[in-house]
């Protein structure tokens, strides 16, 4: 027997019985739902975070200010990128990083961060990077003044950006920088946890399960020291939502 | 972690009259308590969530075989690696293991209360390897040199001034004290480096997801996002309960977690971790390992009045809602699990012989129970708990009643049993301490009851019981109508 | 063979049981209790020969001394028809909450227990359930708050009714209490086993007594009574300290005889 047969037959035996005995399908948990409950669920929270859209961005804007973000509305790409600009301005950036988000393409970005004299970079590693590429990645990671990011969901109910990291779209480029903007559209507002993790789980059971998921409501905080609540310790010191509306 | 459960009455005393820590000790309740009481009042759905978390635990604890067979799977087949340890020593060991093969150099460990039972940070110090708590409150423990008072504010005890004499060296008595966000950043530029430079991170694990292998890890801080992202390596490590089957069934499990732990809605951060990095990602650890640790924690499950403290979600409600936890502080507890939820689990966990007196101190008031967000009958557990220590019926060795306690309670059952002793035994008493008192008080009570007289006034027996009031009153009432 | 049945038609009688602590150290709580319930038109019964209900032991862990104490309760009240009452949510939770553990190897104690629990309220709670809180029309000149006692509130589920009494007594000034629902200490044995630690978490209710300016404190459990009342005392504080039942009969004799 390995260590792990031993250690799960010394369970069963715990548990008053002397074979594993498969769960029968009960209410309490949503492991009985099969791969058709949870790709209605996933096509419906789609087609609710669509139909609903002007409802949910209204709700977000109001959750996500609670969460901690500063929360802007812009008419277009245009204003978008103005108002980013002046944002990098403003925390006296010298390299600001995006990821590779579609969003931030329709968005003329590199003007409006290099007109102050930052340079703008993109972190899109190949897949066969060296080591070195990666460390290097890593250090500016740590090195830049300001992240970029679209979202890929966003939640009304907790006032949360949802990142899954991937090409693209590295793990700290909303989290080393002291400043992250992430820039969203109306389309990606789910209503609640219920939503996110219905599409979650049918990702799951469709094995397309990403390497890891990101849930962000605010900036980085602690209370630590004397019930105090303090932004800025290990993440981000200010986060903006930018909410783009609809062309 | 050596338990040290066996002073708890002097560590409680030592505690009661320290006037920092029973101010810090203020934020407990008003920042922690009513943020859950404020959050619970603001979430329509709140006690349909309890009772949801209570069988979603309930069904997985019961099942507990199947889903850690099934966890294993899964995070296999995510291409991570699976270590089931026995005890904290296995579980050290093959930490220790991993480190030294890949030739580490620095660990960041993010807050686990597991990695406590296992006192890891001191292990892989003592191998010569830097260990660095990256949760504020944990790093500031560990500069202390100390353990964590709570279940989520490890440094709640901690005065601004305490910090400020860790976190600097230059600080001296007398100099003006940094303000918190002062304190916060210095903090984190130390950190900042650590992160940098660390090649391994060991975190805990807050919901381990059987089906998909997934673990999900709430922060405030952004240190649990630095550890999955930053690092070669990744250690996870768990307590063997720490599952729930399904993904969807986090909804569930991460609003009651939240909303009972810190009163917000959610956390800054939660990360899901579904494995080492996946080929074509631009950072993340190329390992990831799962440490499943059951260190005693088959003895709960065994004992069926004892299984639901493997319910626990560890947020910390309970220790929040007690009225002893926050008079007594957390050290008092003796080992890795304070208040209510310790008072539990560290008895089984660490011997009842000399955990004894952690039943015990409890008035049963049942705040926990209903503050916890899957309903753990704290007090029923106690009461077990009490009776194992009071009479050695479970097992002889854990009886630590003394004699003379035995021999009272078999004198007030004898009183007990017959309403002529009842009344007799309330009229000798009577007579015994009635020279000792005025206007109906006592100031100075003998034993077995001098400890109530040291702070307060008790009462003495009425002359006549409520039996013959009423006897009186009945006969008058005939005579009248007669 | 009475009938044990559930009950839910007003009742025009009532089984008293008055708790150990009651009966020999309060007995005007037991008395306040009975005249309210008169109050109301129901005619109460003592049962002579009650002792305790075994909670003490059981909560220090002395089952096998409780046990016989607590058959000796089933056997008494058993017999009894109608509903039982208690002037104390602790009692009433041990019989309720706490017996299935006590009795749990034997299902027929079980099952007898289980019924006398069913019948058994505590005095408020009776009080709410069959008549209403606003069934006693009494009046009293007095300044009170209320502390929430533990086993009421959380082992009974007894929130609302307490404080609904106090606010249709006609001139009761009723101050609410800060942290009315954080325990004052007693415990039982826990106020004499660990007496620093009980009486820390007294001084805290103390001082939000205190702070209300009431001249009274109600609770619902003589135990948090005299815990109260022996710490206040100590301070030197005039404060009174009052069992629900006392105040609710006060209350009415001020107003004399029923309507």
């Amino acid at each position: 027997m390995t260590d792990r047969a031993k250690f799960i037959a010394g369970i069963t035996s715990d548990l008053g019985r002397t074979e594993m005995l498969v769960p029968s399908a009960d209410l309490a948990t949503a492991i009985f739902e099969d791969a058709e409950v949870a790709r209605t669920r996933a096509t419906h929270a789609v087609s609710d975070a669509s139909s609903r859209s002007s409802d949910l961005v209204e709700h977000m804007a109001e959750s996500a200010i609670t969460s901690g973000w500063k929360v802007h509305r812009v008419a277009n790409p245009e204003d978008a990128a103005e108002l980013i600009g002046e944002i990098c301005r403003q925390k006296e950036a010298k390299t600001v990083l995006r990821s590779t988000h579609d969003v931030l393409s329709t968005i003329p970005l590199e003007a409006a961060i290099t007109s102050f004299g930052a340079t703008l970079g993109v972190t899109a590693l190949g897949d066969d990077a060296s080591s070195t590429d990666r460390d290097k990645a890593r250090e500016s990671l740590f090195g830049a003044e300001v992240g970029i990011t679209g979202v890929d969901f966003a939640i009304a109910e907790t006032g949360t950006v949802v990142l899954h990291p991937r090409k693209g779209l590295s793990r700290l480029l909303s989290l080393a920088p002291p400043t992250h903007v992430a820039v969203m559209r109306p389309g990606d507002v789910l209503d609640s946890l219920d939503e996110l993790f219905a599409m979650e789980r049918d990702d799951f059971l469709s094995g397309e399960l990403a390497g890891s998921m990101n849930l962000i409501s605010g900036p980085s905080k602690t209370a630590d020291i004397e019930g105090t609540i303090v932004t800025g310790i290990h993440g981000p010191l200010e986060v903006h939502l930018v909410i783009l509306a609809n062309s | 972690m050596k338990p040290q459960t066996t002073h708890f009455r002097f560590k409680a005393s030592q505690t009661l009259v320290n006037d920092q820590i029973q101010q810090s000790l203020e934020h407990v309740y008003t920042g922690f308590h009513e943020g859950r009481l404020t959050a619970a009042a603001n979430t329509d759905n709140w006690e349909e969530l309890r009772t949801k978390g209570k069988a979603i635990k309930d069904h997985t604890i019961a099942h507990l075989d199947h889903y850690l067979d099934l966890l294993a799977d899964s995070v296999e087949k995510n291409g991570g690696h699976v270590f089931f340890a026995d005890d904290a020593e296995e579980a050290r060991q093959h930490i220790l293991g991993l480190a030294k093969a890949n030739d580490v150099k620095t660990v960041i460990k993010s807050k686990s209360m597991v990695s406590e039972e296992m006192a890891l940070a001191d292990a892989l110090i003592d191998a010569g390897i830097e260990a660095v708590e990256t949760d504020l409150g944990e790093y500031i423990i560990q500069l202390a040199g100390e353990t964590p008072y709570h279940l989520i504010a490890p440094a709640v005890h901690k005065s601004r001034k305490d910090v400020a004499a860790l976190l600097s060296d230059d600080f001296k008595d007398g100099d003006p004290v940094p303000d918190a966000v002062q304190l916060t950043r210095m903090a984190r530029s130390k950190l900042r480096a650590v992160f940098e430079r660390a090649d391994m991170s060991v975190t805990g694990v807050n919901f381990a997801v059987a089906e998909s292998g997934s673990i999900a890890l709430v922060t405030n801080e952004g240190n649990g996002r630095m550890s999955t992202s930053v690092p070669r390596i990744h250690v996870a490590v768990m307590g063997m309960e720490k599952i729930v089957p399904s993904i969807q069934d986090l909804s569930t499990m991460l609003r009651i977690l939240i909303r009972s732990a810190t009163g917000q809605r959610i956390s800054t951060y939660v990360t899901m971790v579904n494995g080492p990095r996946k080929p074509d990602e631009e950072d993340g650890p190329e390992e990831f390992h799962l440490v499943i640790m059951n260190n005693g924690r088959d003895r709960l499950l065994a004992e069926t009045r004892m299984r639901e403290s493997l319910n626990c979600i560890r947020c910390g409600a309970c220790l929040n809602a007690c009225p002893v936890y926050r008079k007594v502080g957390g050290h008092a507890y003796g080992w890795v699990y304070p208040g209510p939820i310790g008072s539990i689990v560290s008895p089984v966990l660490t011997g009842l012989k000399d955990a004894s007196n952690l039943p015990n101190a409890s008035s049963l008031c049942g705040a926990c129970h209903s503050a916890c967000p899957v309903k753990i009958n704290i007090p029923r557990m106690l009461l077990e708990l009490r009776w194992r220590t009071a009479e050695g019926k479970v097992d002889a060795r854990e009886r630590t009643s003394s004699i003379k306690e035995r021999a009272v309670w078999k004198a007030w059952r004898f009183g007990m049993m017959g309403r002529r002793r009842f009344d007799l035994g309330a009229r000798v008493a009577r007579i015994m301490i009635r020279p000792l008192s005025r206007g109906g008080w006592i100031k100075k009570a003998p034993p077995p009851i001098s400890g109530w007289t040291v702070t307060r006034d008790f009462p003495l027996i009425s002359p006549k019981s409520l039996k013959s009031l009423l006897s009186v009153r009945t006969k008058h009432t005939k005579r009248d109508l007669d | 063979m009475p009938d044990t049945s559930p009950l839910t038609a007003r009742p025009l009688r009532v089984t008293l049981f008055a708790s150990c602590m009651v009966d020999q150290l309060a007995p005007g709580v037991g008395f306040s209790a009975v005249e309210v319930l008169e109050h109301l038109g129901v005619q109460v019964d003592f049962p002579g020969d009650q002792t305790c209900c075994g909670q003490p032991a059981f909560n220090s862990g002395f089952r096998s001394q409780a046990l016989p104490v607590a058959t000796r309760f089933i056997e008494l009240f058993e017999n009894v028809d109608g509903p039982i009452v208690v002037p104390s949510g602790s009692c009433a939770a041990m019989v309720r909450n706490y017996y299935g553990d006590l009795f749990d190897r034997d299902p027929g104690l079980l099952e007898r227990a289980r019924r006398v629990g069913e019948r058994l309220y505590e005095f408020t709670e009776f009080i709410d359930k069959f008549f209403g809180t606003d069934a006693i029309r009494g009046s009293l000149d007095d300044s009170v708050t209320y502390h929430k006692s533990c086993h009421l509130l959380r082992e009974i589920g007894i929130d609302g009714p307490p404080l609904e009494l106090l606010s249709n007594v006609e001139g009761l000034t009723l101050t609410p209490l800060n942290r009315a629902d954080v325990c004052c200490g007693f415990g039982g044995a826990f106020s004499v086993k660990m007496p620093d630690i009980s009486s820390a978490i007294l001084n805290e209710k103390l001082d939000n007594i205190v702070q209300t300016g009431a001249k009274s404190v109600v609770a619902a459990d003589t135990g948090c009574v005299f815990q109260m009342q022996g710490g206040l005392r100590r301070r030197g504080s005039s404060v009174r300290v009052v069992h629900i039942a006392e105040i609710l009969a006060d209350s009415i004799r001020s107003t004399g005889p029923d309507r």
